[in-house]
């Protein structure tokens, strides 16, 4: 019954058994052992699964694991440059405290990350557009924003301001 | 301050790094060997006898590896939430009853090869109900012929009514010029943590189990588990790493962590069992629905000559923390805003609802909601503005706090002049309003003090141990569990301060009842005041140790002795010796390690705060939108600032939503849930949160936390939700007396104004 699908994740190619039922969350979670893609609520409506697949991002939970076949997907953890290196949007979280609890984080950075490939200069407005579909209930938001326009200064966009 | 190296700085977060790339473990992280899915079956009736279970068929499906009803499990009468030292609990529960009391109670378990199997598995199990009359409001569970949900409890209370006198408010109600009462009411806002409830269970061969848990109390859970499941407590383990929140609610235990240790048990295999979305809803806490009557009397220069109240809370199924919740927030009513004839009552009772529990606040959100808006009310009344009756009566130092303690400084006045100060309060106030167009803005303000630590309720004790391994790098061992709050980097924060070591040399051991010392969980703003008064404690010995060997080596008297930043110093001489130097080997010989523990046991000191808020009322749609948020908060000494201020900026998020959205349904009829899910449970998001500009005054640091810190995590939910509906009066001149406030009743209410 399983499918073998072929997909890279993280850069790696990776071969997988797939059941056709299974989503793209759980497929990642028992399947690749990548468990830091989080499931809040595993019906789209709280980002803590966000992913990019072939760029864009997505709820892995509302994307079925046969699905992705051939593609690209990168999760929180194929976003360090370096083992021992962060990216900005990694550092800065800490440096800012856009982080509490932690289990929304890596769906949120996903999402930034994909907001400042596509937008490198945002507003505020436009980061917090960006992510109404994350929900996070520890920080209120205030640093989550500020981690993400200091990212966006450092990598070269922010020139908008705050 | 700049005596201090550590404390005060907003230092990198060992917590962070995992929780940025994806590394750090969560419970329903946990993949084990042979691991089953375990799921739970939830009543499609609120109140039933359960005539009969049919595990057959289900027990016959391919990959279903073991199933639990009622008749299988110990029968236990157990506390919900574990905390069996104090009285702010019930013990009123079983794992799985012959009655079922609430829609969505589990009555059945199931572990599989996977959850899908499980799941299907769950739909061959027949129930058979005998149905029961249901009262979900408090006036029908009152009612003198309404069923009786729990035998014992007659009258359907959870516990006999809390009552707090202090002085003659007859005599004080006679005194005044001026007499306001009304009824508040507030409804079902959830915790929504974002990490639905999850537990891993494995047995040894030896019948020891090992419990990951999501709790914030790993060492009631244990207790817990082992009264129900019969076992010593040596046999019991429970392990909790990262927690992705709780905010009170996971003090509980939710028939789950039972079910998957004795699935494990049965199965003689790991079991995973974990929560869906809609299910941390369904048999998840919620804060206490209920309604607050207030009734004050003033006197013309604005001072409160009695207060008298009536507080009801519906428990819903269980009493879980509904004693303690209806004990804190009664009793705050005491305080907050000087008073000295009080007459006030509280009732918790059961009711065929969604079981509300511990959540952020406990209590005092409700009652402190009618309490400040009151303070509104009579200000308008009186001719006074708002702010200035609240800072008049303002609590202060020497005042008896709701505790029975005299409170320690002005912290509550601090907060309101300074928040009147940078909010320039006074022009506000008398700014020119716009007399036109559909958009109305208002200001309004609220106060709140929250105490650190349980007590009186539960006389509490904060341990650790401080260990110093031979190359001079510190471990603290403590048995508090970090919900995400920074709490455990706070106390190597103090840790580092009290031994003069620096920061990156200090770390936490955690999450494990085996190795850790006892706690009693995180929760009550506690755990920077109670774990690090204790963590300060450990440290200072292991300090004083350190001294008495360096002692000889420098030639020195160890009270001579001084140590920062990992290096000893001889005062007035340039003789030093680094701390490594001074534990390290000596000529190939290891130096015996230096080890100290430490217990403390507070009593209780008040965090205070004002919350300043600007709202904007469409007075077309009844869209009501928190354009800022000025926050001031006197929380004694602050070890992280930016860890705090992100706090009380989550706390503050809660808050909007409690007061303007937030609200977990349930249907009158059938108590049938109508919004267990993140889109018709509406919570606040980046696009509707605003700017929080966070204000932190060290003005009355309270001798019983390290370094004069005190708790924050509860406060900043309090202050706002009456702070926006002052503000939506101040907008558009409708008093709203309960939350959540709906666009609806906005228009309701301005339709009314201006018949």
């Amino acid at each position: 019954m399983k499918e073998l699908v072929r997909v890279t994740i993280n850069g790696e190619a990776r071969e997988l058994a797939v059941a056709p039922y299974r989503s793209l969350l759980d497929v990642l979670r028992n399947e690749a052992g990548l468990t830091g893609t989080k499931k809040g609520c595993d019906v789209g409506d709280c980002g803590a699964c966000t992913v990019l697949l072939d760029g864009d991002p997505v709820n892995a939970c509302l994307v079925l694991g046969v699905e992705v076949k051939g593609r690209r997907i990168t999760t929180i953890e194929g976003l360090q440059p370096a083992p021992d290196r962060l990216h900005p949007l990694q550092e800065n979280f800490i440096k800012y405290g856009g982080a509490q609890c932690g289990f929304c984080t890596p769906g949120v950075i996903m999402m930034a990350k994909a907001l400042l490939d596509e937008n490198p200069d945002p507003t505020e407005a436009e980061i917090r557009f960006g992510l109404a579909g994350n929900i996070c209930r520890c920080t209120g938001y205030t640093k989550i924003v500020e981690a993400i326009q200091a990212t966006a200064r450092q990598l070269g966009g922010g020139k908008r301001g705050a | 301050m700049s005596d201090l190296d550590v404390i005060g700085t907003s230092v990198r977060r060992p917590d962070m790094p995992g929780k940025v790339t994806g590394h750090a473990l969560y419970a329903g992280d946990l993949a084990l060997p042979g691991m089953l899915h375990g799921k739970l079956k939830r009543s499609t009736i609120a109140h039933a006898e359960i005539k009969r279970i049919d595990t057959a068929k289900a027990l016959a499906f391919p990959g279903v590896r073991a199933v639990l009803t009622h008749a299988n499990v110990p029968r236990v009468l157990h506390y919900g939430s574990p905390h069996p030292r104090s009285v702010s609990v019930t013990k009123d529960q079983y794992i799985l009853d012959t009655k079922v009391r609430y829609w969505g109670e589990a009555v059945a378990a199931v572990a599989a090869e996977s959850e899908e199997i499980a799941e299907e598995a769950l739909d061959l199990i027949e129930v058979e109900y005998a149905a029961l009359p249901a009262v979900f409001a408090v006036e029908q569970a009152l009612a003198p012929d309404a069923p009786l949900i729990h035998d014992g409890h007659p009258g359907n209370l959870v516990a006999d009514p809390v009552v707090v006198k202090r002085g003659d408010v007859d005599r004080g109600f006679a005194d005044a010029d001026l007499v306001i009462e009304g009824t508040y009411e507030m409804g079902r806002p959830t915790p929504a943590y974002m990490e639905p409830n999850v537990c891993v269970c494995q047995w040894d061969a030896d019948g020891k189990l090992t419990a990951w848990i999501s709790t914030q109390t790993p060492f009631m859970v244990r207790g817990i588990l082992a009264e129900v499941l019969g076992l010593p407590y040596h046999k019991v383990r429970v392990l909790v790493d990262h927690m992705g929140g709780g905010f009170g609610a996971k003090q509980d235990l939710f028939q789950t962590e039972f079910l998957c240790a004795l699935l494990a048990r049965e199965t003689r295999r790991p079991v995973r069992m974990e929560f869906t979305r809609k299910e941390t809803f369904l048999g998840g806490r919620s804060r206490h629905p209920g309604t607050v009557w207030l009734k004050q009397g003033f006197r013309k220069d604005g001072s409160i000559s009695a207060r008298q109240a009536r507080v009801t809370f519906n428990s819903g199924a269980y009493g879980s923390h509904g004693p303690g919740v209806t004990a804190v927030g009664t009793a705050a009513l005491t305080s907050l805003f000087r008073c000295d004839n009080v007459h006030l009552e509280g009732r918790c009772v059961y009711t065929n609802a969604p079981i509300a529990g511990a959540y952020r606040g406990y209590g005092v959100v409700q009652t402190y909601y009618a309490l400040d808006i009151q303070l509104d009310e009579a200000a308008e009344r009186l001719g006074l503005d708002p702010a200035e009756l609240k800072l008049r009566n303002a609590v202060r130092e020497g005042d008896l706090a709701p505790s029975g303690h005299p409170i320690v400084g002005h912290g509550l006045e601090d907060c309101i002049r300074r928040g009147i100060e940078e909010v320039g309060w006074p022009t506000l106030r008398h700014r020119a309003r716009a007399a036109r167009g559909p958009v109305r803005r208002g200001w309004g303000m609220g106060c709140e003090m929250h105490g650190s630590s349980a007590y009186p309720g539960i006389k509490e004790q904060g341990n650790a141990t401080v260990r110093m391994n031979e190359d001079g790098t510190v471990q603290l061992f403590t048995g508090t569990t970090g919900l995400g709050t920074g709490a455990h980097t706070a106390l190597a924060q103090v840790v580092a301060e009290e031994l003069g070591v620096r920061f990156e040399d200090v770390s936490v051991v955690h999450g494990d009842t085996d190795v850790a010392p006892w706690d009693i969980g995180a929760f009550a703003s506690h755990t920077t005041y109670m774990g690090g008064r204790a963590a300060q404690m450990a440290a200072a010995q292991v300090k004083r140790e350190l001294l008495e060997r360096a002692a000889d080596e420098l030639e020195a008297a160890a009270a001579d002795l001084e140590v920062r930043q990992g290096v000893i110093t001889v005062r007035g001489s340039d003789r030093r010796l680094s701390v490594r130097e001074a534990i390290g080997p000596k000529k190939g010989i290891p130096s015996a390690h230096i080890v100290a523990s430490a217990t403390y046991r507070p009593t209780k000191s008040y965090s205070f705060a004002a919350h300043f808020v600007e709202v904007q009322v469409d007075t077309e749609t009844g869209q009501i939108d928190v354009l800022q948020v000025v926050p001031v908060h006197e929380i004694g000494r602050v070890i992280h600032p930016v860890a705090a201020a992100g706090q009380i900026e989550g706390g503050i998020q809660q808050g909007i939503g409690h007061t303007l959205t937030e609200d977990y349904v349930i249907d009158p009829a059938d108590g049938r849930s109508l919004n267990a899910g993140f889109v018709d449970y509406k919570m606040p998001l980046s696009m509707d949160m605003p700017p929080i500009r966070t204000i932190m005054l060290e003005t009355a640091p309270d001798p019983g936390g390290p370094y004069g810190a005190k708790g924050v995590g509860e406060d900043p939910i309090i202050a706002i939700g009456p702070a926006i509906a002052n503000a939506v009066y101040d907008a558009i001149g409708v008093r709203f007396r309960h939350y959540p406030i709906t666009p609806e009743q906005v228009l309701q209410g301005l339709r009314e104004k201006h018949e």
